[in-house]
């Protein structure tokens, strides 16, 4: 009892949730360069052409590595049912010290929502970003698909941020499943009560 | 430095063509092979060696079985310049102090973003995919000098000087509205047209795509804001509420 781990997060999981994220990091700050003509970026890419085309091909990595996380999430993360809806409307149990929510399963209510709009607003960015990229100077699908990139970007950045705060800080012993995939089975059965039921609590 | 200008008038124009030569003579631009296309339109369109061209245009008119037109097409050097606001390379256009839009190859990243941005279609791409517009001749207005189109037309149709000048200049000859007088914050090329701008082939009020004006106003600072927003919520939420510590859960339940 106590040190019983059970599987979380398989190999090729980890290992793609870390290609989706360094590929992310450097799409952002190259992205923040040519927003703000950050100079400093010359000593990091070499120059502003260089990092042109580092961006554009992170963004092929960043667009190839999201189509995958798909197996892993998007059907769980659909699922949405009522215990979903009553955890969203007791705001997950962060607003308070103690506070109880409904049983959940291998995603809890706000990991799904999170992955939803994760994918759609990655989706969106890829998109756009492949038109700006092989579609330029094309007057009218250039100007919507800047304005998308730069709108997701936005809400990308921002949600992130707090997935960010959510994976380390804000619930200790979360980071663990995206370096080794395993955690204590009394941890599952507290935070993911359905899905410890489903596979027989192992 | 009070901001110079170019003030065009295409009543005193005389289709000589003098400003594309003489421009193509000073940026030392390649000649083109062109095909005869029934008009005096030559080359047809801005192309990359081609900074500046009169556009002949013909409208219908009572008194003359045609009305000819003649109009300069040209970077306009806009006060508040699209291309500048889209651009995402720093230097690779800037402004001079004389209120030039002035561009250079070397810091040029080829996306092409300021095609898009331009409220008058004139930013073109050269063969190495950089890019090619007119820059007011500004190595030659730098040193006092009149750009070359300006310096060769032989009719005081292309006048430079300082732009409050110019317009002054347009005022006394009659014209009461110059074109690009106050639009994106007054063009850096004014036109003085006896009728309507579109009778000359141009928007009546040329603007920097919506699009691009709220991206640059919102989206843009929305970016830092929206992370230090993030961060600070999130450490916020860290001191007023703390972490999630599941042992403590466990404990609870007993």
């Amino acid at each position: 009892m106590g040190n019983q781990m059970v599987k979380k997060a398989n190999a090729f999981e980890i290992l793609n949730h870390w290609v989706l994220a360094v590929s992310f990091f450097i799409l952002a700050v190259s992205g923040f360069g040519f927003l703000f003509h950050l100079e400093i970026m010359n000593s990091l890419f070499g120059s502003f052409n260089q990092m042109s085309v580092v961006h554009n091909y992170a963004g092929i990595v960043f667009a190839v590595s999201l189509v995958l996380t798909i197996f892993n999430y998007l059907p769980v993360s659909l699922n949405l049912d009522s215990d979903d809806m009553q955890w969203i409307l007791r705001g997950g149990g962060y607003f308070s010290r103690g506070a109880d929510v409904p049983v959940q399963d291998k995603l809890n209510a706000g990991q799904k929502i999170f992955y939803l709009f994760l994918l759609l607003t990655g989706t969106a960015i890829a998109a756009s970003g492949l038109v700006i990229w092989l579609a330029p100077g094309v007057r009218r699908w250039i100007l919507i698909s800047h304005f998308i990139h730069n709108i997701s970007f936005d809400l990308m950045l921002m949600v992130i941020i707090l997935h960010i705060y959510l994976a380390t800080l804000a619930n200790p012993g979360t980071f663990r499943i995206m370096v080794y995939g395993t955690v204590p089975v009394e941890w599952a059965k507290k935070r993911h009560a359905k899905w410890v039921q489903k596979t027989g609590g192992e | 430095m009070p901001r110079k200008s170019l003030l065009i008038s295409p009543e005193l124009c005389i289709g000589c063509r003098g400003c594309q030569t003489a421009c193509k003579e000073w940026n030392q631009l390649e000649g083109t092979k062109t095909v005869n296309q029934g008009s005096l339109d030559n080359p047809p369109d801005l192309i990359p060696d081609l900074y500046n061209r009169i556009r002949y245009v013909e409208v219908p008119s009572g008194a003359n079985p045609v009305r000819w037109l003649f109009v300069n097409q040209r970077c306009m050097h806009c006060g508040d310049a699209g291309c500048m606001k889209i651009c995402p390379a720093p230097g690779a256009l800037y402004r001079t102090n004389e209120g030039a839009v002035v561009f250079s190859k070397e810091k040029c990243i080829g996306c092409r973003l300021c095609v898009t941005a331009c409220p008058f279609n004139v930013p073109r791409y050269d063969k190495d995919n950089k890019i090619s517009k007119c820059h007011l001749c500004f190595d030659r207005i730098s040193e006092g000098l009149t750009p070359a189109c300006a310096k060769t037309c032989p009719t005081g149709a292309i006048r430079y000087g300082e732009r409050e000048d110019l317009l002054g200049l347009a005022k006394k000859a009659g014209y009461e509205k110059v074109y690009g007088e106050a639009d994106l914050q007054g063009l850096g090329a004014i036109y003085a047209f006896k009728d309507a701008p579109k009778l000359y082939g141009m928007d009546e009020r040329p603007a920097v795509p919506e699009s691009v004006v709220f991206w640059h106003t919102v989206l843009k600072p929305l970016a830092y804001w929206g992370l230090g927003g993030a961060v600070a919520a999130s450490l916020l939420h860290y001191v007023a509420f703390g972490p999630k510590k599941y042992e403590e859960e466990v404990k609870k339940d007993g």
